[in-house]
């Protein structure tokens, strides 16, 4: 109410307003006497000074420099109006600023221009314990000018510093790259004997027999000479004829045919057999017919159950009989064999060397035998197939050479061959449990 | 019957004699690590005589250690650290598991190493038996440094090796003991004489890399540690024994010499064989200087190590294009370079004071050990057979027409000027032919003279003069008489005799027939050669 009486008061003040009431109602008296009011008092101020023109102006001000930067009076033409030329004819030059360098018109036109900045925010600016903090660093400012070191930077200038060994095991593996050598065999004993002994630093002395090699062979055999990459005409071909003798698969073959010739042979001989033993047996006959008589009366003898008094005396006398016949027997050979001495001489003379020879043998096996590689667990050494490039494949130069055969299985062989290694083979998938193969229900019914 | 029974296996071979998989229980190691171990420490499984006895009567194959090896490997440091390592494994893999990355620095950092230096002493008491095994280190060394650098095997070993080997090619070139050089088919063979000792090993080329699958790189890989270490120390004491100073530096291009501890004053007194005999001596140092004086330029084809090691080792001078690796020291466009090694057909740019020869030239000049002409080995043409400087021919054996040349051009005989030319062949057979029958004529003329003069009665020129007593050959009327011995005694054995000493002779002189056979053969392949080319010329 009093609002509205106040816009009533001061519509009625302005000079465009009408007065509501109307002109011919209102006197001269009203319209030449117009109460006096007293503008000094604050409380005046508001009733009856009429300030909207300048309000509105004010915000209009206002609202100009939120939203477009500024007052509109105060722009240049040119940013706000454009001569619209139609479509330029050539692509207008870029100048120093290239298309990457210069900012799009868009971002321009959304960058914020208002003149009203952002509101702070004071919270960040708040430090609650800001006068506190600014009083202990002056104090130690003050402090450390006059020479005075707080404890805990005493305890950590005087902490050791920190060795950065850069990756300890790396340096001292086995196989780094940089590693250091010295001379292993010019330095003696550094230490004392006694000292190693009783801090139980003394290595174990190594036994003799480590010491010797396990094969007589050389660390590294030469090819043969046709294996040069530019051979000798029939050094080539030596060297391919061994190959091919010594391959495995001639060696299969051979096997194959041995075995396919045995079994002729053998057939062979049973046909054959029949008839050797016919006459075999005609010759044999005569010679030992008294042999038959020994067998018929074993047989004899093994039938009758019991025996009488007088065959037990018989065969004692017999018995008797036979004792001295090989006493008299053994005499005269004892007699006669001083006659017999030169045939003794030289039987003895065979012997001795029937027995050289062997043991020559025996020795030759022996030795022949450490050049081969021992057999050292379950499987045997398979010896490498020969490297022989064939004749078409050889290079005339060195350019064009491919080298054929790997060094490294060579290596490993030649380790195999002298028994630092036993032979070796790549470990098979082997499955313990079978694996049952079952058809899906779905394809059950189809098939 | 008193006293207690003595039961069979009990004593003896069978237990001397321990399997496989009880040693690794008693020494309570895995089976690869139990591997390691014997590779490291020199230990070999070994037959015995009597299986039977030693497997308590089965025949199964076993693998059997002797039980004193085994014992003795108990006392080894290194067997602790295998176990570290295996504790070291287990805990890592459960820090990853646990993903406790503070945990993985750690443990990593502090990764259980260990060294083989002592084991390195033990078995190789003196340098000199070190360099009796040394063959196998360099070969496994050359080896490994060839691979790729790739995860298979330890990028630090590859790298290593390769110091190594290029080390020890250093100390040939400065001690020139490189002897034969054979370029075959799997690789090249080297050797050198250090010390005394014949030293061969082999190096594979630079482009082979075909990794067999048959092959265990474990074991390879643990043969290489302990070589590595062994060529490691080798090296030092032999670069101690020429007063060089070790570990050299800047060495990977093979172009440069080494430092010196000592003055230069003491570079020529390096005297490794001791010879008797000056004659000798004096040989080995012409020979070790066949390229001294020569410059050489190794073109981009050529495999460029070998070469270069091998020219350095003979004193000359080598250089290569910069593109292919550091150090070279002058460029192709220099004048006062003598021969240039070229492997393509033909060059583009030609200088004029310089041999354009392909590479086999400069390793059979080493391996006959003096400067062979250079026109058999110029660009296209068909080089002469490499022939392999490690045979040694016996008498009787068959000899390629090849090496014959080269022994007479050692001898110092003038080169064959028959060339396998059909025209030059020929003017020459048609010259001996008319030599021949010059002389044949003059033969004639002469006793037609003689004759003529007889039959005119003429007393003949020919006078009887007093006989001169003819230095009676000693040694062959001696070598007559034993021989008439021989044959009197073959007349006088008996048929059994006779017949196994026939035998004897028939199998001493197959190998003589067999070098017949093949010289003919070689006429007859020469022959067809010869009447294929007179057919294309024709």
């Amino acid at each position: 109410m009093a609002a509205r009486r106040r816009l009533k008061r001061v519509a009625a003040s302005q000079s465009g307003f009408l007065s509501f009431k109307s002109p011919s109602d209102t006197t001269a008296s009203v319209g030449s006497r117009r109460k006096r009011v007293n503008k000094n008092k604050k409380k005046n101020w508001n009733k009856y000074s009429d300030v909207n023109d300048v309000d509105e102006f004010l915000e209009d001000i206002r609202h100009q420099e939120r939203t477009t930067g500024g007052l509109l009076s105060e722009k240049t033409d040119d940013s706000l109006f454009f001569l619209d030329l139609g479509q330029p004819e050539k692509p207008q030059p870029q100048g120093k600023l290239g298309k990457a360098s210069r900012p799009l018109r868009i971002d321009l036109i959304l960058q914020p221009d208002s003149l009203v900045p952002p509101p702070k925010d004071i919270l960040a600016y708040q430090q609650p314990n800001a006068k506190k903090l600014r009083r202990i660093a002056q104090k130690a400012e003050q402090l450390a000018a006059k020479g005075v070191v707080p404890r805990k930077q005493k305890r950590l200038l005087n902490r050791r510093p920190v060795d950065k060994t850069v990756k300890k095991a790396v340096t001292e593996a086995n196989n780094n790259p940089d590693r250091d050598y010295y001379d292993i065999w010019g330095q003696e004993l550094s230490a004392d004997p006694w000292y190693l002994q009783q801090t139980g630093k003394k290595l174990v002395k190594r036994p003799e027999k480590l010491n010797e090699k396990p094969s007589v062979l050389p660390a590294v055999e030469v090819i043969a000479p046709g294996g040069s990459y530019n051979p000798d005409f029939f050094s080539h071909q030596v060297t391919q004829n061994t190959k091919f003798m010594t391959s495995q698969a001639t060696c299969m073959l051979l096997k194959w045919y041995q075995s396919i010739y045995t079994l002729c042979t053998f057939s062979y001989f049973k046909q054959v057999e029949g008839l050797v033993e016919e006459e075999e047996e005609n010759n044999v006959e005569e010679s030992a017919p008294s042999k038959e008589d020994e067998e018929a009366a074993l047989a004899a003898i093994a039938v009758t159950q019991k025996k009488t008094e007088k065959q037990i005396k018989k065969e004692k006398a017999e018995k008797l009989k036979e004792q001295q016949r090989l006493t008299s027997r053994r005499q005269t050979e004892q007699q006669q064999q001083l006659f017999q001495l030169r045939s003794i001489k030289a039987s003895i003379r065979q012997q001795e060397e029937k027995t050289k020879s062997k043991q020559m043998q025996r020795r030759a096996k022996q030795e022949a035998q450490k050049a081969q590689p021992r057999r050292l667990g379950k499987l045997k050494f398979q010896a490498p197939d020969l490297d022989v490039q064939l004749s078409d494949e050889l290079a005339g130069s060195l350019r064009q050479l491919k080298p054929e055969g790997s060094i490294l299985k060579d290596r490993f062989k030649s380790f195999q061959k002298r028994n630092l290694i036993e032979p070796r083979e790549r470990a098979k998938f082997k499955r313990k449990l079978k694996v049952k193969y079952v058809e899906k229900r779905a394809f059950k019914e189809i098939t | 019957m008193g006293g207690i029974q003595k039961k069979k296996y009990e004593r003896g071979s069978a237990t001397n004699y321990i399997t496989r998989n009880r040693a690794r229980k008693k020494l309570m190691l895995s089976l690869p690590d139990f591997r390691r171990l014997c590779i490291l420490k020199g230990i070999y499984p070994h037959e015995p005589k009597h299986k039977k006895k030693v497997n308590k009567g089965s025949t199964a194959p076993r693998t059997f250690y002797l039980l004193k090896d085994i014992r003795f490997l108990l006392h080894e440091p290194i067997v602790s650290k295998f176990r570290e390592y295996k504790i070291f494994v287990r805990k890592l893999r459960r820090a990853y598991g646990k993903t406790e990355w503070s945990a993985v620095e750690r443990l990593k950092e502090n990764k259980p190493a260990y060294k083989l230096d002592h084991i390195v002493k033990e078995r190789y008491p003196t340098f000199i038996d070190a360099l009796r095994d040394i063959d196998d280190a360099l070969c496994m060394c050359f080896l490994f440094s060839t691979f790729a650098r790739t995860g298979k095997c330890h990028v630090q070993t590859i790298q290593l090796c390769r110091r190594l080997t290029v080390e020890w090619m250093n100390y040939v070139i400065a001690s020139r003991a490189l002897r034969k050089v054979f370029l075959s088919i799997k690789g090249i063979y080297y050797q050198a004489e250090v010390m005394g000792q014949l030293i061969t090993w082999l190096v594979p080329y630079q482009f082979s890399h075909d990794h067999p699958t048959d092959v265990d790189y474990r074991v390879m890989a643990t043969f290489t540690e302990l070589y590595t270490t062994l060529l490691g120390f080798v090296n030092f004491r032999l670069y101690q024994s020429l007063n060089l100073v070790y570990p050299p530096k800047k060495l990977s291009a093979l172009s440069s010499s080494l430092a010196r501890v000592v003055s230069s004053s003491e570079e020529e007194e390096a005297k490794l064989d001791q010879f008797p005999d000056e004659e000798e001596q004096k040989q080995l140092e012409t020979q070790k200087k066949i390229f001294e004086g020569l410059k050489f330029f190794i073109n981009r084809e050529v495999p460029r190590e070998s070469l270069a090691f091998v020219i350095r080792c003979f004193g000359g001078q080598v250089s290569w294009d910069k593109s292919v690796c550091i150090g070279s020291t002058y460029d192709v466009t220099d004048e006062t370079i003598t021969h240039q090694i070229v492997d393509r057909p033909n060059v583009d740019k030609q200088y004029m004071n310089r041999y354009y020869i392909q590479p086999q030239w400069v390793y059979d000049c080493v391996n006959t050990k003096m400067r062979l002409p250079v026109e058999d080995y110029f660009l296209g043409v068909t080089l002469p057979p490499h022939l392999s400087p490690f045979v040694e021919e016996k008498e009787g054996d068959y000899v390629p027409p090849e090496k014959l040349k080269i022994m007479a051009l050692q001898r110092g005989e003038k080169p064959d000027e028959e060339e396998d030319e059909e025209e030059e062949e020929e003017e020459e057979e048609d010259e001996n032919e008319e030599e021949e029958d010059d002389e044949e004529e003059a033969e004639e003329k002469n006793l037609k003279k003689m004759e003529e003069q007889r039959s005119q009665g003429k007393s003949l020129q020919v006078k009887v003069t007093p006989g001169k007593v003819k230095a009676e050959n000693r040694a062959r009327l001696e070598q007559e008489e034993k021989a008439e011995e021989k044959r009197l005694a073959i007349m006088m054995m008996k048929k059994k005799e006779k017949y196994l000493y026939d035998k004897i002779m028939f199998g001493k002189k197959r190998q003589v027939r067999e070098a017949n056979k093949l010289a003919a053969k070689r006429k007859a392949h020469d022959d067809a050669e010869k009447a294929k080319k007179k057919k294309a010329r024709k």
